[in-house]
């Protein structure tokens, strides 16, 4: 499981498309919403956990997918299904490299957006780090689930977002509501139920993939 | 043995089915029409509850028996249970459509507006869309021979997704009147539960009939393309 993430993560960091890629297309929705709705600072200020959430969805529902496509193109796929590891290993492995992967790419893209956004990060990191992991985690579950789902169709990339934006739809709201408060100064324990609602959302799909995928990692 | 489970479900529910849905839904459109006293407070337009709760009832269950059955092709590997739960999503997806469309059309005598964000709303939008998404990787991964594979996870996951859709929605807002339960502001008039219990057994015998044909074609397709498949 550890040859699997390190693999993946060494191909990543050799030719650094996802993340280059992923936040490439952040900073672009950010902006994109910034033209769309011509925003004052103000409504900017209140708009800004959801225009952050919406940039990592949509970057991240793109890109996610690459890890699995790629290897299911270069035949590596159907060698680590014949390996004698548990098929579940192989999704927690994969979770694992989305999730740094997505990692790198909000460390890089929340300093760019604290500066767009005019709101200070610099007290409440801590917290958001803790409420950005969980969005993340949630996201790379349900993306590395599909991902095979949809690399399988006609429609290859176009597929994952459409399994995996409604799915997400749960998380979106949590994690933004999540983020709002962490920014406006709320403490962790402060969160609610909004927090109870986002690691419930990554316990079921971060089991659900790991016991699915001994079935749908077939080749 | 296992695969004789949703064929069987299948040939009792054509038996009886049709029947039933034949005698309950004339006599539920006489009910809702001409027997129920008019709501007091949301006068004629509160009729269409009648039909729209028992639609809500018969999508749940579509979508919950498309996750139950995706449970079963998983494990048994059986296409009669993935014709079970693609045809569950079928129904899933056309009574979920009309408890939309009859939402809306309430929504815009009682509230003034088609649509609003409200949690019920949007958790029954979000459902909708998620199973959308079921028919299109259908659609799309035909002719892959792991696509009913994946189908099953993605109703397993819709299904599980449910009550957290609910959750996030409720927390998020809500307007939708609290009808069943509610010990004030529901309803009492014993007349009104009788014509939304005959609503009920009404759509949900509609529902079943509409299920076990969509199972038998699905099955029938499968032969068919197997014996075309194997003509000299």
């Amino acid at each position: 499981m550890g040859a699997i993430v390190w693999k993946d993560l060494l191909s990543e960091l050799r030719n650094r498309d996802t993340v280059m890629s992923l936040f490439v297309l952040g900073v672009l929705v950010l902006v994109i919403f910034q033209f769309a709705l011509n925003l004052s600072p103000a409504e900017t200020r209140r708009l800004a956990p959801g225009m952050l959430w919406t940039a990592i969805v949509f970057s991240s529902s793109i890109a996610i997918g690459r890890t699995l496509i790629s290897e299911r193109e270069a035949g590596c796929l159907g060698a680590l299904v014949i390996a004698p590891i548990d098929r579940g290993s192989i999704f927690i492995a994969k979770l694992v490299v989305n999730v740094v992967i997505l990692s790198v790419f909000e460390v890089t893209l929340v300093p760019v957006f604290a500066l767009m956004a005019d709101v200070s990060i610099l007290t409440v990191w801590p917290q958001l780090a803790v409420v950005m992991f969980a969005g993340t985690l949630g996201l790379a579950a349900v993306g590395t689930l599909f991902a095979l789902a949809a690399a399988g169709t006609r429609a290859r990339e176009t597929m994952l977002p459409l399994i995996a934006l409604p799915l997400e739809i749960p998380l979106l709201l949590a994690a933004v509501q999540c983020t709002e408060a962490v920014l406006t100064g709320a403490s962790l324990t402060g969160l609610g139920a909004w927090a109870n609602l986002l690691f419930a959302f990554d316990a079921l799909f971060v089991a659900v993939g790991w016991l699915a995928f001994e079935f749908v990692a077939v080749e | 043995m296992t695969q004789r489970v949703p064929v069987r479900l299948e040939t009792w529910s054509l038996r009886l089915a049709p029947p039933l849905a034949t005698l309950f839904i004339p006599i539920a459109v006489v009910a809702i029409f001409f027997w129920v006293p008019t709501d007091a407070g949301l006068g004629l337009s509160q009729r269409i509850f009648y039909f729209h709760v028992p639609c809500a009832l018969a999508a749940f269950a579509s979508y919950a028996a498309a996750g139950l059955c995706g449970i079963a092709y998983l494990r048994y590997s059986r296409s009669e249970w993935d014709h079970a739960s693609n045809a569950a999503v079928g129904t899933g997806m056309l009574f979920g459509s009309l408890v939309l469309i009859t939402g809306s059309i309430w929504a815009k005598t009682a509230w003034g507006t088609w649509w609003t964000w409200d949690a019920r709303l949007t958790t029954f939008l979000i459902l909708w869309l998620v199973f959308a998404s079921y028919a299109m990787l259908r659609a799309l991964g035909r002719g892959n021979d792991m696509t009913p594979r994946y189908a099953a996870v993605l109703a397993i996951v819709g299904t599980l997704n449910i009550p957290l859709v609910m959750v996030a929605t409720k927390l998020w807002r809500t307007i939708h009147p609290q009808v069943i339960g509610n010990p004030k502001g529901g309803i009492e008039d014993p007349r009104m539960l009788a014509t939304l219990g005959l609503g009920m057994v009404a759509i949900l015998a509609l529902c079943v009939w509409f299920w076990a044909l969509r199972s038998r074609i699905l099955r029938v397709e499968e032969k068919l393309s197997v014996l075309e498949a194997s003509r000299p």
